[in-house]
């Protein structure tokens, strides 16, 4: 990989000097003149009909400017897949969890907007609440939603092959069921917008999104308003994992109330109000059987979910098939059957979170696959090596694994974590576990039909100084997006990374679906290099022009140009460059023709220099239904060794090393890379350990903040051994494909299966909190 | 009703009317338009409100923008100087240890503090330094690295 | 996350702050780190129309030895203060453990030993420590003064003996005889930023390295409506020498003090299983450090 000037090195991030000096803006930290502060009415009941809303008071109270109902807002449905548009922005015949939202207000201070909310009285009927996915499918249960009996979200059932004639042959067939909790994504960024109509009706919405160009569709939509009127622009975002990709009632008030008031309207949740919004990881429940021959092939799977959704579907018909989608690979199966079901809750709505649909799914087969190397006396590192798929492999649901570094993940796993002197010869108390997983890069289909692009972008060379600007709607989250496709224009273009800047984040530069199924560094990478190639071909073209020579004879390098590998005789286009800057001090010089004055000749005998790129897909996934989810042009794999203390007095876990392996294809920005892998390894770890949303009685979210919904710290994470494999993905521009979302697959597992490993105990339920691996110990004791 | 409040802001005198029910980081991001210090949870869960007072880093959502009259506040504005950043943001920048950027302030703070009272932490102290400073995106480990580095560039700057 | 209104005092005297406090008495609070206070504050569970704060009342975050047989804590002394000091490290370890494990490293810049001891809260550090030790607490109003120990302060959850229009001034601290030694556990999810599950102190005072215990105290939190003495366990470590087997079963008798509940953080069955665990824990260090007594 030694070949690439700008690729594959640790460049610093663009952004973070004004990140580490306070100087990036947030969309809290936006204000403007006349701005006005806005919030929501929530519903403090989980089921109940709306009879009455009086706002009279509120609006009375000095200060208020504008308020709004479903009666202002209207009742466009909409939600994230136009297959299961159910929601409204404001809920108008019922509410469906504690936190739907009633109403809207704007006002000119944030204690008024509160105290003005306080004084809106709703009359409400309140009707029996479901809490319970399994009791919200029985017969009788509350109806949540009238359009889907049977609370059922959604149903997929998928067959591969004859799974039960597969299991039938099989030497061996072992059990398992799983039960993860829910989560919430613990952005330290609240999510928050700025709106502003300015005076010919045009919105610019100024929101902490991972998608503007979702949520620009989804706001013109519902407010209808011409879509070419609505323009989102994302500011620095302080994290999104999921949650923050659909368009939020938060943007649709400010938005809304804009409008009415003429003026700027900005809202940022309280953290409260981030849990109770959700959007977040699903409850699933899993239950699996995984048929093998004795000597440890793995034969087929019969897999089951059941999903806890909450009050509207978000993502949710995706997830449902994501957690089935996923467990086609990264081992080769000769059957497979899932059947899958997301099911409505009154609680607030869960949509994806990083790893989506797969993550607990993966984490059950994971231990399962454990198990079943356990009964066949077989070495967990071994099980794996023996079934995993390699590169230009199909799985038996038809996904494409164009590249699959699995097995060197594995190897390099184990090799740095000194696995083989380790497994087995830890004193009680002590464990060591592995496991692996795999993850799209990149959804293979846009959220909604269409033959959409789903990355375009526009490279502008400056007149002069020969300065690349990439402009792209993509979304900068913190992962990096931005300054890898800066490396990649720089690497394209053949010039240094100091002379590429780029604006991100905006629906008027481009069409970008955004951040999520990691998909930024594949879709919008091939484009913006698709959008370098056009520009340093006109450059060439120009050049080749100006000097009489084959334009393919022309190459670029570290910001000089090469003919036919030499310096060539560039002595008038230099003069004239030269003429031009008379007086500056700071002229061209050196062997070579620098880009600079190349990218201005160009400008003078073509005008402005501007080069587009696009990407889609091409036509993925077999014909049966539901195929299209878990389609990728791509996909990244990970392995992980974990190694655990367990405290047996207490059930305290303690995580003391983790050895990481993901396969990225190539990875464009090393730095970046790692900081992928160690933040989903930190996601994972506090979702295994700590992590979970609780409810009351009535449907209310009883730890609500970020001191009782415990996410990992500085003191709960180990170092993380990280170790980049590169496959060289076919698909992928540069060869790179994910990390983003890959790398959280195997944490789960593998501490689980360390702690079986330090205790004998396997825990099927999460969190493992000290109290449930405490009592799970004892009970084995008991048994004995 | 207002009070009159004067402290010192990132080395400069500033004088404000303030209500005794704003908080510091209120006072710091609303009225003095420092907004690199940020609001998290608002309850003291996160860190990311990190200011230093007298020395000391403390959560500035819950402290009276009045109880910090006449003390002395560095944000994360007042690091840098003179258009240079000091080591400890050089050293995050230079090792990656910034992703989203949310909770960089409140570290870099944390950092800070801990440096200037302990120039050669053990990693087991510069963890618990920061243990209060809630990170999403990056694990802490490459945070860790980013204090491990700056203390070795302060100390080739005191040496030289 | 907003806090409500309320009018600010800022008395640079104690005899002001006194009466302030007899002024507003029930509606005022008294405002010393804050971070338990407007925490309450911004949930809406309190809403005092006064607020008194102590930071200008001089003198009232010192530590002061009293020539080795005590020393007295200043109300406002802050838990990272008490965490670091030498004196309490060594000879009031407890206390200065407790410290350290208070939250994380801002908080304990801000919370004070007062306003930990003062807020009631059953799950709180440092009432056990400082009952362990025998702590009194000193409270002023402008007309009267008394001491109360600390095991008696304590009615309930939030609810302690101070009236409305008394100021808690300082903890005295006698200092434990020779061959003494003390410990503090505390059980939570993550390594730090935690509200305790179960928190045990205790302290051990031998008669000689090899001896027997001359006195034992042990005290749970987070366990019982108010943190509390297990005073039979007590009884059955005095005269005794120290094993492992004595401390497991004053574990067990610890536990027929305790009325833990169940609740989001853990159930009512583990907390009774973890006091077990912890107060032999607890012991065990604690003998460690009596034996390792120096002058």
């Amino acid at each position: 990989m030694t070949e690439f000037q700008v690729l594959n090195t640790r460049a610093p991030r663009l952004d973070a000097p004004a990140k580490a000096t306070g100087r990036a803006k947030y969309a809290d930290d936006l204000s403007m003149p006349g701005m006005l502060y806005a919030a929501i009415l929530q519903s403090p009941l989980p089921h109940a009909k709306i009879l009455h809303i009086d706002t009279s008071k509120a609006l009375k109270l000095p200060g208020v400017k504008a308020m709004i109902t479903a009666k202002e807002a209207g009742l466009v449905k909409y939600g994230v897949s136009p297959a299961r548009y159910d929601e409204t922005l404001f809920a108008h015949d019922k509410v469906r969890y504690v936190g739907d939202e009633i109403a809207a207000l704007a006002a000119v201070d944030q204690a008024t907007a509160q105290e003005a909310l306080s004084l809106i009285k709703v009359d409400y009927e309140e009707l029996p609440a479901v809490f319970d996915m399994f009791e919200a499918m029985k017969e009788g249960a509350p109806q949540i939603h009238n359009e889907f009996p049977g609370n059922l979200t959604a149903e997929v059932h998928q067959e591969f092959g004859d799974t039960d004639a597969a299991l039938a042959e099989c030497d061996l067939v072992v059990d398992h069921t799983f039960l993860n909790k829910r989560q919430d994504a613990a952005f330290i960024e609240p999510h928050s917008c700025l709106a502003v109509f300015d005076l010919d009706g045009k919105l610019t919405l100024h929101s902490s999104t991972q998608v503007p160009h979702y949520v620009m569709r989804t706001v013109a939509m519902v407010l209808q308003i011409p879509v070419g009127n609505v323009r989102v622009v994302k500011p620095y975002v302080g994290g999104g994992f999921g949650p923050k990709c659909e368009a939020t009632p938060l943007e649709m008030s400010c938005a809304l109330l804009a409008r009415l008031t003429g003026k700027p309207v900005k809202m940022t949740y309280s953290r409260e109000q981030v849990f109770l919004h959700s959007r977040a990881r699903h409850q699933f429940y899993a239950e699996m059987s995984l048929g093998v021959k004795k000597d440890g092939t793995m034969v087929a799977l019969k897999n089951k979910a059941v999903l806890d959704g909450g009050a509207y579907t978000s993502f949710g018909i995706a997830t449902v098939y994501y957690s089935g989608s996923l467990l086609g690979g990264p081992y080769k199966l000769q059957a497979m059957k899932y059947d899958g079901y997301r099911v409505y809750t009154n609680k607030p709505a869960c949509g994806a979170q990083r790893g989506h649909g797969g993550v607990a799914h993966r984490a059950a087969f994971e231990q399962l696959l454990d198990m079943t190397a356990e009964k066949l006396g077989i070495d967990p590192v071994e099980m794996r090596l023996k079934n995993i798929m390699t590169t230009g492999d199909m799985t038996v649901n038809q996904l494409d694994m164009s590249s699959l570094g699995m097995k060197e993940c594995v190897e390099a796993v184990r090799d740095n974590s000194d696995w083989k002197n380790k497994k087995g010869k830890l004193p009680k108390g002590k464990g060591i576990g592995m496991a692996c997983g795999f993850f799209v890069s990149g959804a293979g289909y846009p959220i909604y039909r269409s033959d959409t692009y789903h990355s375009t972008v526009v490279i502008k060379v400056s007149e002069d100084g020969g300065i690349a600007n990439v402009l792209t709607g993509s979304a900068e989250i913190g992962q990096g997006s931005d300054t890898a496709m800066a490396m990649i224009a720089a690497e394209t273009l053949g010039i240094p990374l100091d002379n590429v800047r780029v604006v991100s984040g905006d629906t008027d530069l481009s069409v970008d679906l955004g951040a999520y199924s990691s998909r930024q560094t594949l879709m919008t990478g091939h484009a913006t290099k698709e959008a370098a190639e056009h520009v340093r071909a006109q450059i060439a073209a120009y050049l080749a022009e100006a000097m009489g020579c084959d334009p393919a004879s022309i190459s670029f390098r570290n910001g000089t140009v090469r003919f036919n590998g030499g310096p060539g005789d560039f002595e008038k286009i230099r003069t004239q460059y030269i003429k031009e800057h008379r007086g500056w001090t700071d002229p061209p010089s050196g062997e070579y023709l620098t880009f600079r004055e190349a990218a201005r000749l160009a400008y003078l005998k073509g005008g402005t220099l501007v080069g587009t790129g696009k990407y889609k897909p091409p036509r993925l996934g077999g014909d049966y239904k539901g195929a299209a989810v878990g389609t990728s042009p791509a996909y990244g794999c990970s392995a992980q060794v974990v190694e655990v203390t367990v405290d047996l007095e207490t059930g305290q876990v303690t995580v003391d090393d983790m050895t990481d392996a993901h396969d990225c294809g190539l990875a464009i920005n090393r730095t970046s890379v790692e900081g992928q892998m160690q933040g989903s390894l930190s996601m994972g770890l506090g979702e295994c350990l700590f992590e979970e949303v609780k409810f009351d009685s009535h449907g209310r979210v009883v730890n609500a903040s970020l001191g009782e919904y415990r996410i990992a710290t500085a003191l709960d994470m180990p170092n993380v051994k990280s170790i980049i494999v590169e496959s060289n993905e076919p698909n992928g521009p540069y060869g790179a494909k994910e990390v983003g979302e890959g790398a959280i697959m195997p944490t789960i597992p593998a501490i689980l299966n360390a702690i079986y490993d330090a205790t004998g105990v396997r825990i099927t339920e999460l969190p493992c909190t000290s109290e449930r691996l405490y009592m799970a110990m004892r009970a084995q004791k008991d048994k004995k | 009703m207002k009070t009159i409040i004067q402290l010192t802001v990132n080395g400069e005198p500033v004088e404000a009317a303030v209500e005794p029910n704003q908080t510091l980081l209120q006072f710091l991001r609303d009225d003095l338009e420092l907004t690199g210090t940020k609001h998290g949870c608002g309850l003291g869960d996160c860190g990311a409100c990190t200011v230093i007072v007298d020395g000391m880093p403390v959560n500035s959502c819950l402290v009276l923008a009045v109880q910090a009259a006449g003390r002395e506040v560095l944000t994360i504005e007042g690091l840098a100087e003179n258009g240079k950043l000091h080591p400890i943001q050089q050293a995050f920048v230079d090792k990656g240890a910034i992703q989203c950027g949310f909770c960089s302030p409140g570290m870099i703070l944390s950092a800070k503090a801990l440096l200037a009272a302990n120039p050669k932490p053990t990693e087991h102290e510069i963890r618990t330094a920061i243990s209060g400073n809630l990170c999403r995106c990056t694990g802490y480990q490459k945070i860790v690295e980013a204090v491990q580095e700056a203390v070795k560039t302060i100390e080739g700057m005191e040496v030289s | 996350m907003l806090l409500p209104k309320f009018d600010y005092h800022e008395p640079s005297t104690l005899e002001e702050a006194l009466h302030l406090l007899s002024e507003f008495g029930g509606n005022a609070k008294v405002l010393a780190g804050g971070t338990d206070l407007l925490v309450k504050m911004k949930l809406k569970i309190d809403k005092p129309a006064h607020i008194i704060s102590i930071a200008r009342v001089p003198g009232m975050d010192a530590i002061i030895p009293r020539d080795g047989h005590a020393v007295t804590v200043g109300a406002a002394a802050t838990a990272a203060d008490l965490s670091r000091h030498e004196l309490i490290k060594e000879r009031f370890t407890p206390l200065a453990l407790a410290s350290g494990k208070l939250g994380a490293p801002m908080i304990r810049n801000r919370a004070t030993i007062g306003g930990n001891l003062v807020n009631g809260r059953p799950a709180a550090d440092l009432p056990p420590a400082c009952m362990v030790l025998n702590a009194t607490v000193k409270l002023k109003s402008n007309t009267a003064e008394r001491e109360v120990p600390v095991s008696e302060f304590f009615r309930g959850p939030g609810d302690t003996l101070i009236e409305p229009n008394e100021l808690m001034v300082s903890i005295n601290v006698e200092t434990p005889p020779p061959w003494s030694g003390g410990h503090y556990i505390k059980l939570g999810a993550r390594k730090t930023l935690e509200i305790s599950m179960v928190n045990v102190a205790t302290m051990i005072t031998l008669q000689s390295p090899d001896g027997p215990i001359l006195d034992a105290r042990i005290a749970l939190g987070a366990v019982a409506p108010t943190p509390v003495r297990a005073f039979a366990a007590e009884e059955l470590l005095i005269g005794q020498q120290p094993s492992e087997e004595l401390f497991r079963r004053a574990g067990e008798v610890g536990v027929g003090m305790c009325s833990p509940i169940t609740d989001h953080r853990g159930t009512m069955e583990y907390r009774c299983m973890m006091i077990e665990v912890l107060t032999r824990k607890s012991l065990e260090a604690s003998l460690e450090q009596a034996r390792s007594w120096k002058p």
